[in-house]
């Protein structure tokens, strides 16, 4: 029995992302299709998701041209296919500051925000290091800073210090510090609401972009690989992920990635009107399926 | 894929030597303002939160100060043409917003209240608008550096050749 509905809502994707991206060390191995996403948890009086996409009016063009972006749609148009409004969204887990997780913040006059408290400050601090250093804080936008001192001052930001569990009930918020970014987390869902969830999932934001983020290039043998993009360390990353496939009762296909257009062939899913995916992982009773 | 230079609202190849010349030398005390405007945000976060380092002495306002004559200057030197200078205004709308943000953030960490954040938040908008306007009326001026985004890879220039 599920507590929780939850969908995997693609916004805008990338039709040939460099395959090197996703996995560390694979150059030369060819382009794959890159989704932008969300999740969306609906539960009982609460709608919640995990990270809420980019800001297209300030982004839309130089991401479009300069890398290839396409298909960007607002959360309005996204969330209509669950019917829900960006004001229906009460809570919003923010795994990272990167700006297509967290750029469009103001879209959601409603939620409330978590975010570790060293994401921010260490972003902070890296703003306050000479040029040289400026590789640090790349892909951050002043204004999303000046989002997030907006709801801060109206309370609407907590700033998590470390794990925090039962953010909802069965929700957790795991740190995930030194990897993707400085202090990342991922978020478990243990959608029974048991304390020894049978029934988990993980949303790992960019701790993985794939599946083969955790099982390498061979099944046979499979071994985990990081993702090609960190400003903390690939070990860091790779204990995380042992971390994360723990949380999913030893299950990596419950171990979601947005970025994965290889969940189609592991959930149901369809293509709406506007061309995005929405992949279903659960349903809780009474909830109609999405996909079907 | 587009070049980055297809990015542009202008295509570089229509643009003149002055202008060329401005776009050069004016870059890198954008940069310097868009880096203090972060700054300023990053330490209105601090404060907005309840940090305890959101204190008068804070470095990185030292630093965002320092940052910001310096742009001042550089700015204040170029020449402007006929071309350039709708771009040279809104850098210069720019520092003046930012001096008045850089003020009231002194202010607002000597004693902090949430009236302050006000004098300083609406100011630093009005700096980071000036400053997006900027990025529109000339090529080769960006808010954001992307290379550390999901789309990172997809470059084909490269991320150096944009940081």
């Amino acid at each position: 029995m599920n507590r929780y509905s939850i969908w995997v809502m693609e916004y805008a994707y990338v039709v040939h992302q460099p395959t090197s991206l996703f996995i560390y060390g694979a150059h030369n191995q060819g382009h794959r299709k890159m989704p932008y996403g969300y999740i969306v948890i609906k539960g009982p009086g609460v709608v919640a998701t995990i990270d809420v996409g980019y800001n297209h009016t300030a982004y839309g063009e130089v991401l479009a041209a300069s890398y290839g972006v396409e298909n960007w749609q607002p959360a309005r148009t996204v969330l209509a296919e669950l019917d829900v409004a960006p004001e229906d969204v009460s809570r919003i887990f923010i795994t990272h500051a990167h700006f297509d997780h967290m750029g469009a913040l103001d879209q959601y006059p409603n939620a409330t925000f978590y975010i570790q408290e060293r994401e921010l400050s260490k972003w902070v601090w890296a703003m306050s290091l000479e040029r040289r250093f400026r590789w640090l804080m790349l892909g951050i936008d002043p204004a999303d800073i000046m989002k997030l001192v907006d709801l801060a001052r109206h309370g609407r930001l907590v700033c998590v210090t470390g794990d925090r569990e039962d953010v909802l009930p069965g929700i957790d918020l795991h740190a995930a510090f030194d990897t993707h970014t400085w202090g990342s987390q991922y978020v478990t869902v243990r959608n029974d609401v048991a304390a020894n969830s049978a029934n988990s999932w993980v949303f790992a934001g960019d701790l993985i972009y794939s599946h083969e983020n955790l099982r390498g290039a061979d099944p046979a043998d499979p071994q985990y690989v990081p993702v090609g993009l960190a400003t903390g360390s690939q070990f860091s990353l790779i204990m995380t992920s042992e971390e994360m496939v723990k949380h999913a009762g030893g299950d990596a296909t419950h171990v979601i990635p947005v970025h994965e257009e290889g969940l189609k062939d592991l959930f149901p899913s369809r293509i709406t009107k506007a061309g995005l995916r929405i992949t279903e992982l659960a349903l809780a009773d009474g909830e109609k399926s999405r996909v079907r | 894929m587009p070049s980055r230079s297809a990015l542009s609202p202008q295509p570089s190849a229509l643009l003149d030597d002055r202008t060329v010349a401005y776009v050069v030398e004016s870059q890198p005390p954008f940069e310097d303002l868009r880096q203090v405007a972060a700054q300023l945000a990053g330490l209105l976060l601090l404060g907005a939160t309840g940090s305890r380092e959101a204190a008068p002495g804070h470095p990185m306002l030292e630093s965002a100060d320092a940052l910001f004559k310096t742009a001042r200057e550089r700015i204040e030197s170029t020449r402007a043409s006929e071309r350039t200078r709708p771009h040279r205004d809104s850098l210069l709308c720019a520092i003046a917003a930012l001096a008045e943000a850089l003020q009231a953030a002194r202010d607002l960490l000597a004693t902090p209240c949430v009236g302050d954040f006000d004098r300083a938040l609406i100011p630093l908008r009005s700096a980071y608008d000036h400053l997006q306007q900027a990025t529109r009326v000339l090529p080769g001026f960006r808010m954001v550096a992307f290379e550390q985004g999901c789309c990172a890879g997809h470059s084909s220039s490269g991320s150096f050749a944009a940081s």
